[in-house]
């Protein structure tokens, strides 16, 4: 499919919590099909761009655009709606339904009909576990089936662009191999993927491109094989300002 | 009557009771869950419902316990009263959510509850200057009917009472196991974050939460009526602490927790009254809620404890 | 208010409350006045609670009861239990008769009044102390059920215990007060000024609670519960405080208000009496000492004057225009549907009460708006490093769980006495969760922590501030609602003595440690120039982002500590002032301060610490001199993340 403009824009992007002003005139372009990557150390403003693009929190200046139109005043549900599904930080999956039901809310705004069996089914072939434990109570799985979940659960809403919040947190390397590669099925399947990433290293192995943010300024960006090698990443990463 | 008969009695008496307490219960729970919102009105919708459906069933021509229907009759005014009732209850719950809590979403504290006493108060007493303040002879179509088991009596409306809190627990149950939106409720008492991430329009479902809660007290007040033959501007308090004190038993928030708490209070009420004596009962009531609270917080099947974090 | 036109106010308010029975000498009028006044000591009482505490006591008139029974058991024909020579020195002492009766000699209780007052305020704040210390830890609402459920029982069990009570028939002769010889008797003049006389001491007790250590600690615990301990407010005992404090002031209106009535049945303490008088503070304003006053005085003229005379008024409008309902319409007894209506509109529309308690602020001027970040450092610290280097905090072995997760695993630390130590990782990699072991916010499940040779890891966070570590927050937790100054003073608690009698009685002694206490907080303010002390009086929820900061570390110094703990001061500032910030701290390590930081930008950590640590997952990583670490590749690989095993 051709589509020549970008799936998400960030322009020219303010956002302030109260008077802390957080992200800083920033600005991300990501493609149909990429896979783009957003790193960067502690309080850098990773997580501000995810609740940005979500919806809860909204910019102060500057303009978010999807599929070239603007998401001001477009609410949560309805970017769901609209084809974006988050993977949020720390799972949080509904602690007391079971795994069946969470992947039942991840298809919350869509009608019930046979492409909901299919996108199940779609899940259950990238995921066996998960199909072995639906009917086990989310809270019980450990911290990587969890996350197994928490993407099925994304992908039942059927995204274009799947935004996921530092996948790897508290998982063991065994598991954050297999969210990585999953990651990349999905990507081959078609799904653009914005991904927030401590872990450096992991996220630019199967990136296309990444965004290195500093205090709320984008600070680098480029191809990821280039960024690799750079060393001026790990200053950002280790707060040192001198990127500035 | 042997002592063994009289327990056995009572222990009838407690379980319909229960029921109706366990009722009134469910609806606090519901609010309680997702909002963590003690709503202290909900005991004076529970109040103001049963004059609802006093009224519904004067309506139908009934009045006092003289005339009885059977058969089809009855179950169509039941229905009817049910419904009415119901319905009331749910829109005066919904009603009280727009107009004085939403506003106070977010705000830090205690506001919001102390808006449910200041609503409970105006309910009580726009009931107590307009109806006044005696005992009001309740409409009652059911036919006495009795059968005795050995030494225990049970009647008619004891299994009517029965039958409908366990059918409307069901529902509930169902609602919220099976159905969309009740589905959506459970993930919001969960993680309202979440839920509003994958689209849940959490406005709509406290409006839900208040709506079926508010509903419930009104079966239960229907319930009461139909039970005592009275009602009056009090029984909101009276019931309310015992429903109250059945949901924290039960574990705040948890809905199997309001339905066994319900029982057991509706039990130790009747047991209590029986063993010790009958004007001790809100005392030892009182105290079990305290001691809940104080030492088991989380009651038999809550998970979050009401502590400072 | 500037001071004059207050003090005016309270002169001419005084000189009306001493003059109305003179004026209005209808004796129905000033016992509806008389009745005003107990209530606005019930106010006054549920303010000091509700008000400065942030505790929300819903059964609250359980203590006017327990008051109330007190006298009238103690002073009427209650109890007689029969005469014997144990109550001979009670009636050597005129707090008992023997009574001849047909049945026998039997014993005629009758403690006076004067006596009364301050024994039932002792044991209703003995209630007090019983009722509140369940709540300790519950939450806002829980709390409030929990004092709810003591207010119920305290009528019922008055109801159930004739005996004693007399139950619902109410307690009968009871005796009326006697003062030098002139008996009350009925007229309600005596107990009106009574009344002016008490209402006139609480207001001043509560007056100089609230501008003393004791009502700075009340606030802060209000504000932030965890934020005050840290400073070193012990939550338990301030609570069981406000409860006893609050409890007594019930205690001594119940005396005086059953003296007056000379009877007392449990209707009179039920539920919908403590939301009486909960309303009264709301409306009133919560925490505002003559705001719950007024607020009380305008119900209670509501209840017992303006709506008997509107209820006239609109009978005779009926009759003009031939309504009937108008012409039978009683307002008075719709005083309740009032109170819900009162509530409701309060806590929709104006939260803070006719008369807020909070003050106002005046506007800066331009130059003090203005600031240019200085790299100067603090220059008026004199330089105090005595040159030792013992450790001054050691831990050895840490271990912190929450339940299956583990935060912090075998972690060894040492801070020498007048050094910098940064410590640093990734997110999640334990840092808070250090400071909050060592600072007593959460338990320890392994290892020790040993503060200038003393053990500390079991001690609560008020004591651990005592020892002398203070600390400051990731997300800044000032009290929002206090003045920047006060944050300051509240850091001072620990290290000021005056207590409740100190504070009521205001002697030379709590004057001069006041005094001395806020020049000190003045001091610490002007260390950071101009930003803070044009500010000092602002709340400190109004202040920027940067200037909150500041004003946390202030509060922390206001502690006098020896170990400084600052959790990501520099956090949402820009280079500027993140560059001054750490001259300030190196200021002050050189005025001696013993400095442990959590920092991740590592400009700062290189210009300042003289040792580094290094955390990931819990675990200690790496520790060394600043350069080192950086080049460290454990430390590179831990931020940048373990490398990809597929390419």
């Amino acid at each position: 499919m051709l589509e020549l403009c970008p799936i998400l824009e960030f322009r020219g992007v303010d956002t302030h919590y109260g008077d802390l002003h957080v992200l800083k005139s920033v600005d991300y372009r990501i493609d149909v099909g990429e896979i783009v990557c957003l790193l960067g150390g502690n309080a850098s403003g990773k997580s501000t761009t995810m609740k940005a693009i979500m919806g809860s929190v909204r910019p102060t200046a500057g303009d978010i655009l999807y599929q070239g139109a603007s998401l001001a005043g477009v609410g949560t549900a309805e970017r769901v709606r609209r084809g974006i599904a988050p993977v949020l930080e720390a799972r949080r999956l509904f602690p007391r339904m079971t795994v069946y039901e969470n992947l039942e809310m991840g298809a919350y705004t869509r009608h019930r009909g046979p492409e909901f069996e299919e996108d199940l089914a779609r899940v259950f072939t990238l995921f066996p576990r998960v199909e072995e434990r639906l009917r086990q109570i989310a809270g019980t799985l450990s911290g990587g089936e969890q996350q197994m979940v928490a993407i099925g659960r994304a992908l039942m809403a059927r995204p274009r662009l799947l935004c996921m919040d530092e996948p790897s947190m508290g998982l063991s390397p065994a598991y954050v191999e297999q969210v990585f590669d999953i990651i990349r099925t999905i990507n081959r399947q078609g799904v653009t993927i914005f991904m927030v990433e401590q872990n450096a290293n992991m996220a630019l192995s199967i990136a296309d491109r990444a965004y290195v943010l500093q205090t709320g300024q984008v600070v680098l960006s480029g191809r990821a094989a280039e960024l690799r090698e750079n060393e001026l990443i790990r200053h950002a990463y280790l707060g040192e300002l001198k990127v500035q | 009557m042997s002592d063994y008969g009289v327990l056995l009695q009572q222990v009838i008496n407690g379980l319909s009771l229960g029921a109706m307490y366990a009722l009134l219960a469910l609806g606090f729970t519901l609010v309680y869950g997702i909002l963590e919102l003690i709503n202290f009105a909900h005991f004076n919708v529970f109040m103001v419902s049963s004059f609802v459906g006093m009224w519904a069933l004067e309506l139908l021509g009934i009045s006092g316990q003289g005339q009885v229907l059977t058969g089809l009759a009855l179950a169509g005014t039941l229905l009817f009263a049910f419904a009415v009732t119901m319905l009331a209850g749910g829109v005066l719950g919904v009603a009280i959510e727009r107009l004085s809590l939403r506003p106070l979403r977010g705000v830090p504290g205690t506001a919001a509850m102390i808006t449910t006493i200041g609503v409970s108060y105006i309910l009580f007493n726009v009931i107590l200057l307009t109806v006044g303040a005696g005992s009001e002879n309740y409409p009652n179509p059911l036919p006495v009917v009795r059968w005795q088991f050995g030494e225990v009596i049970i009647e008619l409306k004891t299994l009517l009472i029965w039958g409908v809190a366990i059918a409307l627990m069901m529902a509930l149950q169902l609602f919220v196991n099976r159905t969309r939106l009740g589905k959506a409720m459970r993930a919001t008492a969960q993680d309202p974050e979440a839920a509003r991430m994958m689209g849940v329009d959490v406005d709509r479902v406290v409006v839900t939460a208040f709506f079926l809660g508010s509903a419930l007290a009104g079966a239960a007040a229907l319930i009461f009526g139909l039970y005592y033959n009275y009602t009056s501007f009090i029984i909101g308090y009276t019931a309310g602490l015992r429903a109250f004190t059945a949901a924290v038993l039960g574990g705040i928030g948890s809905i199997p927790g309001a339905m066994v708490g319900g029982v057991l209070i509706g039990l130790i009420e009747t047991l209590g009254g029986q063993l010790i004596a009958v004007r001790w009962t809100d005392v030892i009531i009182f105290s079990i809620l305290i001691l809940v609270l104080v030492f088991v917080p989380t009651g038999l099947f809550g998970r979050a404890a009401p502590t400072k974090s | 208010m500037t001071r004059t036109p207050a003090r005016l106010a309270v002169f001419g308010i005084t000189a009306a409350a001493l003059l109305f029975p003179l004026v209005n000498q209808n004796d129905a009028d000033i016992d509806s006045a008389a009745n005003a006044l107990a209530f606005a000591a019930l106010a006054l009482g549920l303010n000091i609670v509700v008000g400065f505490a942030g505790l929300l006591d819903l059964g609250y008139a359980a203590f006017f009861a327990i008051g109330a029974y007190a006298y009238g058991v103690a002073s009427s024909w209650q109890l007689q239990p029969a005469w014997s020579g144990f109550w001979e020195p009670f009636q050597w002492l005129d707090l008992v008769i023997r009574f001849h009766t047909a049945g026998g000699d039997v014993v005629h209780f009758q403690v006076s009044f004067w006596l009364m007052l301050p024994i039932a305020a002792a044991i209703a704040a003995f209630f007090g102390v019983l009722f509140g210390a369940p709540t300790l830890r519950l939450k806002g609402d829980y709390l409030a059920i929990v004092t709810l459920g003591f207010g119920e029982i305290v009528p019922i069990v008055a109801r159930n215990i004739p005996s004693v009570t007399n139950g619902a028939m109410g307690l009968n002769g009871v005796a009326a007060p006697r003062f030098f010889g002139f008996d009350f008797g009925i007229d309600a003049t005596p107990y009106y000024y009574v009344g002016v006389a008490i209402v006139a001491f609480l207001i001043l007790t509560s007056q100089r609670l609230k501008d003393s250590r004791i009502g700075r600690a009340w606030m802060a615990i209000r504000e932030d519960e965890v934020a005050a301990t840290a400073m070193g407010v012990d939550r338990v005992r301030y609570k069981l405080l406000a409860f006893a404090i609050g409890a007594a002031f019930a205690g001594a209106t119940g005396t005086f208000y059953v003296a007056k009535l000379q009877t007392a049945t449990p209707e009179m303490f039920m539920f919908p009496v403590s939301v009486m008088i909960l309303v009264m503070v709301v409306f009133g304003g919560i925490g505002s000492v003559w705001g719950v006053v007024v607020g009380a005085l305008i119900l209670q003229i509501l209840q017992s004057w303006f709506l008997e005379d509107l209820s006239e008024w609109l009978h005779a409008l009926g009759r003009f225009v031939g309504v009937d309902w108008l012409q039978h319409v009683e307002l008075a007894s719709s005083i309740e549907l009032i109170f819900g209506l009162i509530l409701v509109l309060m806590m929709l529309y104006r939260r803070e009460g006719l008369i807020p308690a909070a003050r106002r602020t005046r506007t800066l001027s331009l130059d003090e708006q203005t600031v240019q970040p200085a790299r100067s450092g603090f220059t008026n610290l004199a330089a105090r490093d005595d040159g030792s280097r013992l450790p001054l905090l050691e831990i050895v072995d840490l271990a912190v769980r929450f339940g299956g997760l583990v935060a912090l695993q075998s972690v060894e630390l040492s801070v020498p006495a007048h050094s910098v130590v940064a410590v640093i990782g990734p997110n999640g990699s334990g840092k808070s969760t250090l400071f909050n072991a060592v600072t007593g916010l959460v338990p320890t499940d392994q290892g020790t922590i040993r503060f200038a040779g003393e053990e500390i890891g079991r001690l609560r966070p008020h004591q651990v501030l005592d020892r002398g570590i203070a600390r400051t927050f990731q997300n800044i937790r000032l009290f929002p609602n206090l003045s920047v100054l006060e944050n300051v003073m509240v850091g001072m608690h620990a290290r000021l003595v005056t207590g409740p009698v100190g504070a009521v009685l205001r002697l030379p002694a709590t004057r001069g440690e006041e005094a001395a206490a806020r020049e000190r907080a003045l001091e610490i303010l002007s260390l950071f120039g101009n930003r803070l002390l044009p500010r000092a009086e602002h709340p400190a929820a109004s202040l920027s982002y940067a200037n909150r900061r500041r004003t946390e570390i202030a509060r922390a110094l206001a502690a006098q500590p020896k170990l400084l703990m600052l959790d990501e001061p520099t956090a949402g500032m820009n280079p500027a002032e993140t560059l001054e910030l750490a001259d300030q701290i190196g200021s002050l390590n050189r005025y001696g301060l013993t400095v442990l930081l959590i920092e991740h930008k590592l400009d700062v950590v290189a210009m300042l610490a003289d040792k580094v640590v290094v955390l990931d997952h819990g675990e200690k990583i790496a520790e060394g001199p600043p350069a080192a670490v950086r080049r460290d590749e454990e430390v590179i690989r831990a931020y940048l993340g373990r490398s990809a095993v597929f390419a």
